[in-house]
């Protein structure tokens, strides 16, 4: 039962997460692939707050709106890129914030990590046991829903897509395509940064070994294989991805077969990114009227 | 050593790890000029050219160095091709988004194979370490002397191929336009595949001599390939000499930068660059071709 709840719980959080990242990807066609940066400074912040004694009621807010900025800076020089070199950008982005979590000792303990950060209170109600942290964490993973639901929906999000599909005629109709980007990265950030919050909270231990390419992959793997540019595709697949994933954890296996276990996992994931762009690029579930 | 050796000799490290970076850098450029999209697993060939040595410097095979590398690049050649033929040929009109991600996922798979056989832990090719000769007060050791003479023995390389023969003017005319070469009886398959070839052997060059000259990692890849990019970035995208003149500023920056900054922070450095030549000139990206 805990195992199930467990599982909930990640779910949960990836939903998140690649709620998140599908607004980059699926409408506004940006090519995020340092996406786990934008999740690693949401878990720092708030965990770094918590432990010095701030309450999760501010941590929170304050994780969220470092994600953003985060989000912003990096946007101003990245988004002149075109769609290729944003993408690398982004992957070096994260990398270099990896490189910081690992050297600022004095800040992030560097490689050995931030242990004991506390449960999420919210005026004297402690979310500690399993259950209440997956009502948390879903009641989070609700709200994100509908609040991408409402942004994507509204005339906004209809700028989005109209960036993504033809720049240029977005531009010719009004529409400033850069600033469209910076905003849609910014709100990408933010709600990483949630999932980042809710992560570090939950497992009560961070480092930066947490946040590598390896995460931005999987993230992306969910978007992709769910349907980008739709609503349930990135739930749809974080549902079946993490279920895959930490199913395989708990299997009985052999130690010496553990070692092979992680390459392996890996190995099926890079191929399944594959074939889904060799075979059906739009993933479980198609966009309506999206391109082909 | 005195101060003036001690620089000096930071600047040849420059250039060797400069050499490799322009050789990773090429042929990522190559393939953005042909193609027109990133490989994002090119880091994968580095990676892989590098294993195959050791596959047969080791048992079964216990090839010398010198008879090894020959198959090794010939299976790094090899893997180049077998990535265009199974992933990159079938979705070649397919929009960018499409051809990037099955790009990453390709690196990916490559990456954790490596792993997979060969494990995650750091290996060497298990030659003894030899103290450098000293050569004007600066130490150099063999492979380093390799390093340098190889990449120039490429560099020519690619100069005839591309300057003088039918192959590169259509490898040339392709880059340019691809619809316009086609219509023009130009064997556009033939030239993809060339490209993909050369791309793949220049990657297995230099992630042996990166290996060499330092160890085998199954990450060694894509933490270099920041630096090409870095390197295509400075020299303009497409452009081969371009390429080999950013992967040698890459390396001087990185290796003088770490006299002023804290080591841990070498291999951002690239990156950095890399942001601040945007902010300077966001317009080398947008394609201006000048080979």
């Amino acid at each position: 039962m805990d195992l199930l709840l467990h599982l909930c719980v990640i779910i949960a959080i990836y939903a998140i997460f690649a709620l998140s990242l599908n607004v980059e990807v699926g409408y506004t066609g940006l090519f995020n692939f340092g996406h786990v940066a934008f999740f690693a400074v949401g878990a720092y912040t708030s965990a770094l707050l918590t432990l010095s004694g701030v309450p999760f009621v501010w941590s929170l807010p304050a994780a969220l709106t470092m994600a953003g900025l985060c989000g912003f800076l990096l946007s101003i020089p990245a988004l002149k890129l075109q769609g290729d070199y944003f993408g690398i950008a982004t992957l070096g982005f994260g990398e270099i914030l990896r490189m910081i979590f690992n050297n600022e000792v004095w800040l992030t303990k560097g490689p050995m990590g931030l242990p004991g950060i506390p449960r999420p209170e919210f005026f004297g109600f402690v979310f500690d046991t399993l259950p209440r942290y997956l009502a948390l964490s879903a009641g989070f993973a609700l709200l994100t829903f509908a609040i991408l639901a409402f942004v994507v929906l509204s005339p906004f999000g209809r700028a989005l897509k109209a960036v993504r599909d033809d720049e240029t005629a977005a531009e010719i109709l009004g529409k400033n395509a850069y600033r469209f980007k910076i905003k849609s990265f910014v709100i990408g950030s933010v709600f990483a940064g949630l999932a980042g919050v809710l992560w570090a909270h939950y497992a009560t231990f961070i480092g930066p070994g947490d946040f590598t390419l390896t995460e931005t992959i999987l993230v992306l793997l969910i978007v992709v294989m769910g349907g980008k540019g739709t609503f349930p595709g990135p739930v749809v697949g974080a549902v079946a991805l993490i279920f895959f994933q930490e199913s395989v954890r708990f299997l009985r296996l052999p130690p010496e077969w553990t070692r092979l276990l992680g390459p392996l996992q890996q190995m099926i994931f890079g191929l399944l990114l594959v074939v889904l762009m060799v075979f059906r690029p739009e993933g479980i579930i198609r966009e309506k009227g999206g391109e082909r | 050593m005195d101060s003036i050796s001690y620089y000096l000799q930071t600047i040849l490290n420059g250039i060797l790890a400069g050499c490799i970076y322009a050789l990773f850098a090429m042929g990522l450029t190559l393939i953005y000029g042909v193609l027109n999209f990133v490989n994002f697993a090119h880091g994968e060939l580095i990676m892989w050219g590098a294993y195959f040595l050791f596959l047969f410097m080791a048992e079964p095979f216990g090839l010398p160095l010198y008879v090894a590398i020959i198959p090794a690049l010939a299976l790094t050649g090899c893997l180049g091709l077998a990535m265009d033929y199974s992933v990159f040929r079938p979705i070649r009109r397919a929009n960018r988004l499409t051809l990037l991600i099955a790009a990453m996922g390709l690196s990916v798979l490559l990456r954790n194979a490596a792993q997979f056989f060969w494990g995650a832990e750091v290996r060497t090719y298990g030659f003894e370490v030899i103290a450098g000769t000293q050569f004007l007060g600066l130490y150099l050791t063999t492979t380093q002397f390799a390093i340098i003479a190889v990449t120039l023995i490429c560099v020519v390389a690619v100069y005839l191929l591309f300057f003088k023969s039918r192959l590169g003017k259509s490898m040339r005319a392709l880059s340019d336009n691809l619809d316009l070469a086609r219509i023009s009886g130009i064997d556009t398959k033939r030239s993809i595949l060339a490209a993909w070839v050369i791309s793949a052997v220049l990657a297995g060059i230099g992630g042996i001599l990166l290996a060499l000259d330092t160890n085998l990692h199954p990450e060694m890849g894509i933490a270099n390939l920041i630096k090409a990019f870095a390197a295509t970035l400075i020299g303009g995208v497409g452009n081969l000499w371009g390429a080999l003149l950013g992967g040698l500023l890459i390396g001087l920056a990185e290796n003088i930068g770490v006299l002023f900054i804290s080591p841990g922070y070498k291999d951002g450095i690239a990156f950095v660059i890399m942001v601040l030549i945007l902010l300077a000139r966001p317009y080398v990206i947008l394609g201006e071709r000048s080979d």
